[in-house]
């Protein structure tokens, strides 16, 4: 792919909301894994089960406190990353779109965005299914009906920011939020926008709780929030005088399936060496190029075991890895994208990330992120610092 | 871009040879459901899938693995790569990819372990279940089982879907990732779905009648279409038989009303325009509108601006297979691209069955009741979607359109 430019970023997330907020918490070293009761669920119903949570969040101080009612937190957790995306890229300031000139399209139709989310709202469905259950399917609430469809978040932010060149949402569990950079890359390579908010939404659920207490997951912990980076042409951002914080040069990805027919889960190392493999071949550079590794490593023991040995295979011996799920919490859908802002905190300099191979020391140049997907799929990308 | 091979699971026939004979027919695939017991909810009909065994089209092993939405999509996929003369070594590994919409997935799994986690608690929810549950099983269940190694994308673009996906898998293409795509869409009819449709008062008693004046609402349906796309090198090295051509695709966002398509339809407008030019053609060279026709007020009057937009006075000849088989959601609009591959490949447009009424608001050339033949090498396949998202796309008979410039992005 052509390096793509990074513009701004808007960021809800356990760690803080907004550039300043999450970059200072990266420098920090944080971490948001709960150690007690958290606001959205009971979790002691859960015990063992740890969740990363977007403490007190509310919406209205972004978005006002009109329209937000039959929202839920899934919708309201993109729409404030989506207000802060296009006003961080300077894309839109307090008065809406800046205008265009006569006979040149309106900034609304040259931005698109595309979404990365892995399991929909289900406190909305969940929601719906109690009353079809317990009551009866002829009560549940038509105005919150539209939320138990997968694009129902991405279609909503859209209307709150008035994005319409175009509005894509991916699914593939994990990796989805870099898929949704190739998928940008193609978007931008064929002029179908002009900038695109790129990443991802997910939001706590004690659906998702309650599947890693019966699953036994014990070493990672639940997280939430939303990232959505603003990607250009590198000609396109210079043409508006937006300055690149970072650029996106190169993607993979790969499916490799397990063996055992009854098997469902699986971790791939094989998957994510193509697709590292690949991204680091897209973006022109080899192992030894690779200054940083931000995997995908969430605190599952096979799954990081088999992340760890790909990238030692792609990279090489002298990889060095940080995971911050670990400070962050498993996001699923806005996995990549976190990790992605994760990479241009370290791009930035003095990032702290939890270490897990390696130590960090010097400038970090370039980051290959990675990702794992709990089917045998996996993603990869590269990035770098701007090019001045 | 070509399409080389065509899979269906459908209310009105499985496979190619029964859909396109349905379709010619203007069979009605609507019947009263029996999944699960829709009576008390005063609306009883869909485009329900009757005929889909998964023991005639899966292994044991991958029926104890696989929902049935998955299982829908995957017997499309081995008859698309089937009637694409491809043979199983020849998808196998990382040049093909498996790129699938869906608004819902696998909403029957979820559905019923929220059912058991509120009838018995944390207790009840059966373990092996959870990880059955997730649009992303879509793709990665079919790749697994066709042994592609490519990218495993699931596109949950609501009733566009099919569209999005078909899309996506042209620029894959184009990017130099892929060699062949296995594309599409999959849906199943799901009670709180239908629930919800009904709730929303958009649904109709029996007959989904678009651009009919008396039309009362939609109809949900269920089932999958899968296409085979392929590079043109590709599918020029094995000699495989080109169906039809993929052309130009054309997204937009209305960003107006999360369940209603803008009523000045602009975004859809143009999203159609946009196809049009990518596609290296004007409207004047389109045949026929494979039209998104929900039978719902909304929808038909907002497409149907949209048609008489683009053409003009031209009466361009439209119909929407949705009058047979109810509303796929997702996979409505790669079942409606299958139709445009059956329209360029037959000539024969497909009707827009239980039409009786012109709507004075909807004044268009809808091929009403009854096939019709006609000069067939570009046609548009139209949708509109939940979350105000447009999608279009255009087939063309393999040669008719301009070489593809790159810097128009041909799809």
């Amino acid at each position: 792919m052509k390096p793509r430019a990074v513009t701004g970023f808007g960021v809800v997330s356990p760690l803080g909301t907004g550039r300043e907020a999450f970059l200072e918490s990266m420098r920090a070293g944080a971490s948001a894994v709960s150690k007690g009761p958290i606001q959205t669920i009971d979790i002691a119903k859960y015990p063992g089960v740890r969740v990363a949570e977007v403490g007190d969040f509310d919406a209205t101080r972004f978005l006002g406190d009109k329209g937000l009612r039959s929202l839920d937190r899934l919708t309201k957790l993109l729409v404030v990353a989506t207000r802060l995306a296009v006003r961080d890229a300077g894309l839109k300031g307090e008065s809406g779109w800046p205008s265009t000139p006569a006979g040149a399209a309106a900034w609304a139709d040259r931005v698109g965005m595309i979404v990365s989310n892995a399991y929909g709202s289900l406190e909305a469905i969940s929601e719906l299914d109690r009353v079809a259950v317990l009551e009866d399917r002829r009560y549940i609430n038509p105005s919150r009906f539209p939320l138990t469809v997968s694009n129902s978040a991405a279609g909503y932010a859209s209307i709150w920011e008035d994005i319409r060149a175009l509005n894509v949402t991916v699914s593939d569990g994990n990796c989805g939020a870099l898929d949704a950079v190739a998928c940008a890359d193609m978007f931008l390579e064929h002029g179908r926008a002009d900038a695109l908010l790129v990443g991802g939404v997910e939001a706590l659920a004690e659906a998702l709780v309650l599947a890693f207490h019966k699953l036994g997951v014990r070493g990672a912990c639940v997280g939430e929030g939303a990232a959505l980076l603003v990607l250009e042409t590198n000609e396109g951002a210079r043409a508006r005088g937006a300055k690149a914080i970072a650029e996106v040069t190169g993607y993979g990805t790969s499916f490799v399936a397990p063996k055992a027919v009854g098997a469902l889960l699986c971790p791939s190392s094989g998957a994510l060496e193509h697709a590292a493999a690949q991204a680091m071949a897209d973006a022109g550079i080899t192992g030894a190029d690779v200054d940083l590794v931000v995997s995908g490593v969430a605190g599952i023991r096979a799954f990081d075991d088999e992340e760890v040995r790909a990238i030692r295979r792609v990279v090489g011996e002298g990889a060095i890895v940080v995971a911050p799920k670990l400070a962050l919490g498993e996001t699923f859908g806005a996995g990549g994208a976190m990790g992605m802002l994760a990479a241009l905190a370290h791009l930035q300099g003095d990032a702290a990330t939890p270490v897990v191979r390696g130590t960090l020391r010097g400038q970090v140049r370039r980051v290959l992120v990675t990702s794992l997907g709990y089917y045998g799929n996996a993603s990869a990308l590269v990035m770098r610092a701007a090019s001045r | 871009m070509f399409v080389t091979g065509v899979g269906v699971v459908s209310s009105i026939g499985l496979g190619r040879e029964a859909f396109f004979r349905a379709l010619e027919a203007g069979k009605s695939g609507i019947s009263p459901v029996v999944s699960f017991d829709a009576a008390p909810l005063g609306r009883e009909y869909a485009g329900e899938v009757k005929d889909f065994d998964a023991r005639d089209h899966l292994t044991s092993g991958e029926r104890g693995r696989i929902g049935r939405c998955s299982a829908m999509a995957l017997a499309a996929a081995r008859m698309a790569i089937e009637d694409a003369g491809l043979a199983p070594a020849a998808v196998a590994g990382p040049r093909t990819a498996v790129v699938l919409g869906t608004t819902m997935g696998e909403a029957r799994t979820l559905a019923e372990l929220d059912r058991q986690w509120i009838l018995g608690g944390p207790e009840a929810v059966s373990r092996a279940k959870i990880p059955r549950y997730g649009s992303t099983l879509l793709p990665v269940h079919v790749a697994r089982a066709l042994g592609a190694e490519g990218m495993v994308l699931a596109l949950p673009a609501a009733c566009a879907a099919g569209n999005y996906a078909i899309g996506f898998a042209a620029d894959f293409i184009r990017a130099g990732r892929a060699d062949v795509v296995v594309t599409g869409a999959a849906e199943l009819l799901q009670e709180l779905q239908f629930s919800g449709f009904v709730r929303l008062a958009a649904m109709a008693q029996e007959r989904c009648q678009p651009f009919d004046l008396n039309r009362q609402g939609l109809l949900l349906g269920e089932g999958a279409g899968v296409l085979v796309l392929e590079s043109e090198r590709h599918a020029a090295a094995r000699s495989a038989r080109l169906q039809a051509e993929v052309g130009g695709y054309g997204l937009s966002c209305d960003a107006y009303h999360i369940t209603r398509p803008h009523p000045e339809a602009q975004g859809s407008i143009a999203a159609m325009r946009d196809a049009i030019g990518r596609s290296g053609i004007a409207a004047a060279d389109v045949d026929f509108v494979n039209a998104h026709g929900t039978g719902t007020r909304h929808n038909d009057a907002a497409e149907a601006k949209v048609i008489r937009d683009v053409f003009g006075e031209a009466r361009i000849p439209i119909s929407s297979m949705k009058s047979m088989l109810g509303h796929c959601m997702g996979a409505a609009s790669a079942l409606e691209a299958i139709g445009c591959v059956f329209t360029i490949e037959t000539g024969v447009y497909p009707p827009t069955i239980s039409y009786d009424t012109p709507d004075p608001e909807c004044d268009l050339d809808v091929v009403a009741n009854v096939a019709r033949r006609g000069k067939s090498d570009v046609v548009i396949n139209n949708s509109l979607a939940f979350g105000g998202y447009n999608a279009v796309t255009i087939f063309a008979r393999p040669g008719v359109l301009p070489p593809p410039r790159a810097a128009e992005g041909r799809a």
